[in-house]
């Protein structure tokens, strides 16, 4: 209970007549890393508003660090920092101005800290540029060092790797495990790129419609689970034969590989079996994208109701 | 009080590092240049009077203006009154005061319309504006009340305005300098009162004008700030209040004749209609009814601003 950086107790919006929150409900430790995923319409970006102060609570209510975001929004607010939707700035300002503007409305924010976050999110060449002449993926980094200024217990953070390349994605993601696991920071992520999720995350809590229909740790099901492995092996169907009489496993032929569903403790006896057998093996793999699979499953079509 | 004045200095920051703010400075300047270099080319409007032959000059002065009423009826009220008010220089023996930056300042001191047009532009936008750029998000998920955010861009409309309204007063007294001189330190002018005319000071006379100047900018001011915080839209808090502003003595004159044409705004703004020789708005206006109906104004402005900008949810665009 009291480990919970931020906890959700029966959150929900009303607008006019039609419920768009319905009661959510989970916390979120320090150090953790919590996905926030849904197809559009499904309330994410609601959620998020409420949880900042920027919507009010129609029932129930926010926690951060203990202190309610209804009634103590100050003390709440204080521990969080936060990009909602697009990080947008002031595109007259350059970086640094950006920074220093939302640092002069939080006490304890030095100069010292301010190049310690621009440092940490690599933005040092262009901080005294002019924010209209940024790409989305460096206002994404700006957006970032704002929310990191005043050294938050909770950052939620709404697509952050928005716009980013794929090695600034992958940058992002590796500050983002470092401020969890070294910080002890919870962080909240929204998204709609699962592969992005799946790798970021510890958590990931599925929400349609207003609910929350799933919460799922990431690699967990990996170990104690059966899960589909390709192994790229000649002579293909001596190895097919092995599989059956040794393991009894049915297996199938698919893309010039042999497929079939196993634990994840019996691929190396499986390995060493077809070794022995004079089975020639180039790779093997283990099918993932099952958190994606299992998105669609959950959510059906991304369908806004 | 110290975080107020950091976000006082943000907002200042963010209205003068942009080019915009400063153009309409240059603009403003340009327009009071304009406005001295036009009264110096007009010989007529500045006249000067000779130690020795004033009296003369006035009598000749008097019998054009007798010569122009007869041949141009429309002139008769205004011809009339200058004439008047050149008796009044010849029978008490006063020399008429020569055309210093003093009298430039208060002849011109209608030009601070153009900060009151100035200070609608940045009220209009100073809410409106963190809206369109999306930067309100950012801005009240600090640990500041909504109210603080919304007082520190109140105060800096105020201190725009203010500043803003010196700087062009101080203006029109340098470019009325050059052009015109200083002249005497202490000159007095002669107004006609509900009691005829009189002699008074007449740079007592422009800082009254410029305090009566700059209620009409505050009520204004506080007008376009408080469509801005209610709409969160800067294209139409300006426009409106522009507008209003424009139009504000025909509505007055076109409403005049009904009961409640005395609870309009701008029947009141205008408070140096109670200084000597201006005409009432309305006929049975008081200095002390305008006072209360400002007042009750400018608390419906407050009111509406700081309840929809406190309690309203910051959604989407």
């Amino acid at each position: 209970m009291s480990s919970a950086a931020m906890e959700l107790v029966n959150l929900k919006k009303t607008i006019g007549k039609k419920e768009i929150i319905k009661g959510l409900s989970f916390s979120i430790p320090k150090g953790e890393v919590f996905g926030f995923i849904g197809p559009n319409g499904a309330g994410k970006t609601t959620t998020i508003r409420m949880m900042v102060g920027l919507m009010s609570i129609t029932e129930g209510d926010v926690l951060i660090q203990g202190n309610s975001i209804k009634s103590n929004f100050k003390d709440a607010v204080r521990e969080v920092g936060a990009i909602v939707e697009n990080p947008e700035m002031y595109p007259f300002l350059t970086g640094w101005q950006n920074l220093k503007h939302y640092a002069r409305m939080m006490p304890g924010v030095t100069k010292e800290r301010i190049h310690e976050v621009v440092k940490f999110i690599g933005l040092e060449k262009a901080i005294n540029e002019k924010v209209g002449r940024y790409s989305l993926g460096m206002r994404q980094r700006l957006g970032i060092a704002q929310a990191l200024l005043h050294n938050p217990s909770v950052l939620i953070l709404d697509e952050p790797t928005n716009g980013l390349d794929p090695a600034g994605i992958r940058e992002i993601r590796d500050h983002i495990r470092k401020l969890a696991q070294e910080e002890n920071v919870a962080i909240i992520i929204s998204s709609h790129l699962l592969s992005e999720i799946e790798q970021m995350c510890d958590r990931i809590g599925v929400i349609k419609n207003g609910e929350i229909i799933k919460i799922q740790n990431v690699g967990e099901e990996t170990d104690n689970e059966e899960v589909i492995h390709h192994i790229e092996v000649t002579p293909m169907d001596k190895a097919m034969k092995i599989l059956n009489e040794n393991f009894q496993l049915e297996s199938i032929e698919l893309d010039g590989n042999l497929s079939f569903r196993c634990k994840k403790e019996q691929v190396p006896e499986v390995v060493k079996s077809l070794v022995e057998n004079d089975c020639d093996i180039y790779q093997v793999n283990v099918a993932k994208g099952t958190l994606e699979d299992q998105f669609f499953e959950l959510i059906g079509e991304n369908t806004i109701e | 009080m110290s975080r107020m004045l950091k976000l006082i200095q943000n907002e200042q920051g963010k209205i003068f590092i942009r080019k915009s703010t400063w153009i309409m400075y240059i603009i403003l300047a340009v327009l009071i240049l304009g406005s001295a270099l036009l009264t110096n080319s007009l010989d007529g409007l500045k006249s000067e009077y000779d130690e020795d032959n004033w009296r003369e000059e006035l009598k000749q002065e008097n019998a054009q203006l007798q010569k122009e009423t007869e041949e141009y009826e429309d002139f008769e009220e205004y011809n009339n009154s200058v004439i008047a008010k050149n008796n009044y220089y010849l029978e008490n023996d006063i020399q008429p005061a020569p055309y210093t930056a003093w009298t430039f300042v208060d002849e011109n001191i209608s030009l601070l319309s153009i900060v009151s047009l100035l200070t609608i532009i940045i009220a209009a936008g100073i809410v409106a504006n963190e809206f369109r750029w999306g930067t309100i998000k950012l801005l009240l998920i600090r640990p500041i009340s909504r109210s603080g955010i919304l007082l520190s861009k109140y105060i800096t409309v105020l201190l725009f305005a203010l500043y803003t309204a010196l700087f062009a007063l101080v203006l029109m007294w340098i470019f009325g300098a050059i052009f015109f001189g200083i002249g005497d330190w202490n000159p007095s002018i002669v107004v006609e009162g509900e009691d005829g005319f009189k002699t008074i000071s007449l740079i007592a006379n422009i800082f009254t004008s410029f305090g009566f100047k700059l209620v009409n900018l505050v009520m204004m001011a506080t007008f376009a700030f408080m469509i801005s915080a209610v709409f969160r839209n800067s294209s139409l808090a300006i426009g409106v209040a522009i507008f209003l502003m424009m139009g504000a003595s025909s509505i007055v004159s076109f409403f005049a004749d009904k009961e409640w044409a005395k609870y309009i705004l701008f029947a009141h703004t205008d408070l140096s209609q109670y200084m000597d020789g201006n005409f009432l708005m309305l006929e049975d206006n008081t200095m002390g009814f305008s006072i209360a109906v400002l007042v009750v104004y400018y608390a419906i402005f407050m009111l509406l601003s700081w309840i929809v900008f406190t309690k309203r949810d910051v959604a989407g665009q």
